[in-house]
């Protein structure tokens, strides 16, 4: 609704859209770019297209990409990180010395222990991505590991 | 290729969640291993791997046949009257049993490396009594680990991934409900896992008994601490400590190596060990205990087999092909040069040992048991390659917390490679002819 505000709400149909309000929502999800809209370029709505631009800028500029870094250099395969990780937590079948990753691995599963160094298997299913609300500030794996190897980043 | 979960025999520490896929001749993947770990699986077809018996002639090593090997070794061993067997903490508790009866056999003296390491802790508890606790019940139970002169995210690396973030069955959040303390001069790797909850006390250099003896007399009579606090360590964090002793439902004490450092005066794991008897007997609601941090994957288990079978746990001597008593331990025996060859099993003494005492060591006739090369190896005259336990041949190994664990088999060793045992029984065997 925010994005809509600034469109010309003519529904002139030159964008291919049916309404501007459908045009607003392809917006929002980048399906469209602001030019797309060819009425916005005129002279008279000079200061909703800058608007525009600016909120879509800003938006853009907050999606950044998870990205978890292991230093191969660092780490000795202590698995730390596999246990710690509460996405996995539940899968482990238990061992005599506790409980153990399996094999295939889960495929909630982050990270792996393979020939003595961690290894990323995926991320999609990491707090920080998957779950909503408070859930997403989770830093165990790089908060307990004893060498540092563990970066959590947004690129 | 099959898939398996395998035992690994790189530390003490056991691990049995190991996955190995073989085929049968190699290793194709390991997971779950640490670099520990990788190592001893990769030593199967590593560089510095000894193939062959070697013997040294003028100077150098040369290659024979175990026949010509065995019979040289035999000799030497036949020609002394005071030989010395050593190392077996990195063997199987059956080739242990086998050089027992060796040592039996040929009137010599038989140490492991337990008496210069984890070995001084069970000889004080003889006096003083010792509270074990084991892995599992670490696991299910712990609330609270003490890590004391001990770097466990380095020395054994999966130690912290199993005790402290491990969820049990009465610590399902695992990390979030155990308490770590630190007590080390040094800030080690082990200081990276620490929460907001835990406590790390870095320690003056060689002040451990201070710390001791002021906990064991705030046990017995409150407000006995000083005012500025004991060893580098103030008031508060002394009281925090204790409260955590006290307060704790299954506490856990790792005595690591820092505290083993011989003094001649005070024994420290004496006074810890009694610190944890009145803690004890102090608190009613729980208890602490002790595991004892060793690195190699059998120490434990030399003890339990020369208890068992000859009611002694280290430091045998054998006279008349008896059990003699004797006060002396293999330090002392080099010191003082009461030898005159040597049979060194799965173990690098002359790394290990100061210069002084590897120097007495070499002198005399040095015969290696071992699969690997290493400082004993470039001075040792007779070299001897044996299966590497754990992965080309099974047998029984201790684990740290002294629970016996079954060694599996995963792949054959190379055609002229006999295991500890056999090599130790061909011994015996060739002994009895000669």
């Amino acid at each position: 609704m925010e994005l809509y505000k600034f469109l010309p709400k003519t529904n002139c149909k030159k964008c291919g859209k049916p309404t501007c309000m459908s045009f607003a929502l392809d917006l929002l999800q980048g399906k469209v770019k602001v030019d797309d809209c060819t009425p916005l370029l005129e002279s008279k709505y000079k200061k909703d297209y800058d608007k525009l631009k600016e909120l879509i800028g800003s938006e853009e500029g907050k999606e950044k990409e998870l990205k978890i870094d292991v230093d191969t250099d660092l780490c000795d395969g202590c698995g730390i990180c596999v246990t710690v990780c509460p996405v996995n937590a539940r899968y482990c079948p238990p061992t005599l010395s506790g409980k153990a990753p399996d094999y295939p691995p889960e495929k909630h599963q982050l990270f792996q222990v393979k020939s003595g160094k961690c290894e990323l298997l995926n991320l999609e299913h990491c707090r920080r991505i998957e779950a909503e609300g408070r859930e997403r500030e989770c830093r165990v794996c790089e908060t307990y590991c004893p060498r540092d190897a563990v970066k959590i980043d947004y690129v | 290729m099959v898939t398996k979960r395998v035992i690994c025999s790189g530390c003490s520490l056991l691990c049995d969640d190991i996955i190995v896929r073989s085929d049968g001749l190699y290793i194709d993947e390991l997971l779950g291993a640490c670099l520990k770990g990788k190592e001893r699986f990769d030593q199967v077809s590593a560089k510095n791997r000894i193939f062959n018996s070697l013997i040294r002639k003028n100077g150098d090593l040369e290659k024979v046949s175990f026949k010509e090997a065995l019979d040289k070794a035999v000799n030497i061993i036949k020609n002394s009257s005071k030989p010395l067997l050593y190392g077996f903490s990195t063997v199987s508790c059956e080739a242990q049993l086998k050089g027992i009866e060796l040592a039996k056999s040929i009137n010599g003296f038989i140490d492991s490396n337990s008496i210069i390491c984890q070995g001084k802790v069970l000889n004080t508890a003889k006096e003083t009594g010792i509270t074990l606790t084991t892995i599992t019940e670490i696991i299910n139970k712990a609330d609270l680990l003490i890590l004391w002169g001990a770097n466990a995210a380095e020395s054994i690396p999966r130690l912290l991934n199993k005790t402290l973030f491990s969820r049990g069955k009465f610590r399902m959040t695992g990390r979030e409900i155990k308490t770590l303390i630190v007590i080390d001069p040094v800030k080690t790797a082990s200081f990276g896992v620490m929460g907001v909850r835990d406590v790390a006390l870095q320690i003056e250099m060689g002040k451990d008994i201070d710390l001791i003896r002021v906990l064991k007399e705030e046990c017995c009579k409150t407000g006995s601490i000083p005012e500025t606090g004991v060893a580098g360590i103030d008031r508060d964090d002394l009281k925090r400590l204790l409260l955590h002793l006290t307060g704790t439902e299954n506490g856990v004490i790792f005595i690591g190596q820092g505290l083993l450092r011989p003094r001649k005066d005070i024994n420290t794991v004496k006074e810890l060990l009694e610190l944890v008897q009145l803690v004890n007997t102090k608190q009613q609601k729980g208890r602490l205990s002790i595991i004892m941090l060793g690195g190699h994957y059998n120490m434990a288990g030399f003890d339990h087999v020369a208890l068992s079978v000859m009611g002694k746990n280290h430091s045998l001597q054998f006279s008349d092909n008896q059990l003699v008593d004797t006060s002396e331990t293999i330090i002392s025996k080099i010191e003082k040069e009461d030898f005159d060859c040597s049979i060194i099993m799965g173990s690098d003494p002359v790394s290990h040992f100061p210069t002084q005492l590897s120097k007495k060591l070499i002198g005399k006739p040095l015969i290696l048991i071992d699969n690997k090369q290493s400082a004993t190896s470039y001075v040792a005259d007779i070299i001897i390659p044996s299966a590497i336990t754990g992965i080309e041949c099974g047998g029984l190994a201790y684990r740290i917390d002294h629970v016996p664990i079954e060694l599996g088999k995963i792949l054959n060793p190379p055609s002229n490679i006999l295991t500890d045992e056999a090599i130790l029984n061909k011994f015996i065997q060739a002994l009895k002819e000669a």
